[in-house]
């Protein structure tokens, strides 16, 4: 039998990079071909090879950690650089979203009248729905980790409920924010303030899903035994990126929603 | 400066030392007067810096100087705004609110640069009836 004399990580060759990258040209030729000529084909054969690429390179990444040990210390190290170099890279997207907003709403032009909120816009009032919506995350973000605590303490039972009710809160809040948006009183093409509105919090609103159906992997893994109490770096991550995703919605309500009605 | 300020001593003037405010410095009316009219005479300043300026001065509780909308004006003609030039006078006449003698007072001190300038109020345009 074959041993390696080092503690890192050679991967096995794997098709999923290049269906991912196949992935990535069918999407954006996809998205090309939809504007100009109204087909769906290109576009939707793309995300389905996304998914199919997501679900089985996630998938082999466990059976490689979690079943065949391949996660040593120096490896999980690696994997937690590359968890906070991508959040890094996450928090550079949004501060180009902010850097749009404030550009525009503390230099408003004629056109809108020279004020901010523009003239003509009605604001969402920030101690309705926006402010149930940063008390629902900010719990969510006390449930995570109350799950944290309870996976490194071994409290099975602890670990599945507070988890199920972060995932909860996360929906809630999708829920919420559904409604806000379809009761708006201005749409995406109202000017910049709702190019700036929806843009921001469309992308941060995605997010949102993205870590509940990250944290809801998480959920289906430590039901399934996946996590110990010392290695749990998957879960870690989950709730690395759910933090992210809640802070982000501070720097939101406070500049977009409190400050800019 | 507009705002109104009444001292009335009913004490005798309390020496600095005894004061109760911060010790932060405070600015004197002409020295706000000063800044805001150098803000706007920045021979390059740009479109941004026009509007960022004068929502940052409107937000102030205060209707500015004429010497303070002088210089915005000519910064609006600088940068070809005709637009935002008579959008000023449209703010200033709002910030006076109920103090109806303040904005003809300023269209008063303002009106050789209006007419240098080529500004016209809006009550000239018809645009004060809504």
């Amino acid at each position: 039998m074959a041993h390696q004399a080092h503690a890192y990580h050679m991967v096995d060759p794997s098709p999923w990079p290049l269906t991912g990258a196949i992935a990535a040209l069918l999407l954006t030729s996809g998205t090309a071909v939809w504007f100009h000529f109204h087909s769906l084909t290109l576009l939707t054969m793309g995300n389905i090879l996304l998914l199919l690429t997501m679900y089985q390179w996630w998938r082999d990444i466990i059976r490689e950690g979690t079943f065949q040990g391949h996660h040593t210390p120096p490896v999980q190290k690696g994997l937690r650089y590359g968890m906070i170099l991508f959040i890094t890279s996450e928090v550079f997207f949004f501060l180009g979203f902010f850097w749009a907003f404030y550009h525009s709403s503390l230099a408003p032009t004629p056109e809108l009248g020279g004020c901010w909120p523009p003239t003509g816009i009605i604001t969402l009032d920030p101690f309705e729905v926006p402010l149930l919506n940063t008390a629902v995350l900010l719990a969510s973000g006390v449930t995570v980790t109350w799950a944290h605590h309870s996976i490194m303490e071994g409290e099975r039972k602890q670990a599945i409920q507070s988890l199920t009710l972060t995932i909860l809160l996360g929906f809630y809040f999708t829920f919420l924010q559904g409604m806000e948006y379809y009761e708006a009183p201005f749409t995406i093409a109202d000017g910049v303030y709702g190019s700036t509105f929806f843009v921001a919090t469309g992308f941060h609103g995605l997010h949102v899903i993205i870590g509940s159906t990250f944290l809801a992997v998480c959920l289906l893994r430590q039901v399934q035994y996946h996590f110990t109490s010392e290695h749990h770096f998957g879960f870690e991550a989950a709730a690395w990126y759910w933090h992210f995703v809640d802070v982000v919605w501070l720097f939101l309500y406070v500049s977009i929603y409190w400050w800019g009605s | 400066m507009q705002a109104s300020t009444e001292t009335v001593f009913l004490y005798p003037p309390t020496p600095l030392s005894a004061r109760c405010y911060s010790h932060a410095k405070v600015e004197t009316d002409e020295e706000f007067d000063a800044r805001w009219v150098t803000y706007f005479s920045k021979p390059d300043i740009d479109a941004w810096e026009l509007k960022k300026g004068m929502n940052t001065l409107i937000g102030y509780d205060l209707v500015p100087e004429p010497k303070i909308l002088d210089s915005a004006l000519r910064a609006c003609r600088r940068l070809n705004d005709l637009a935002s030039a008579i959008r000023i006078l449209e703010a200033v006449k709002d910030k006076s609110g109920p103090h109806k003698d303040i904005y003809p007072y300023l269209i008063q001190e303002l009106q050789p640069t209006l007419t240098e300038l080529g500004i016209s109020t809006p009550e000239d345009l018809g645009m004060d009836i809504l």
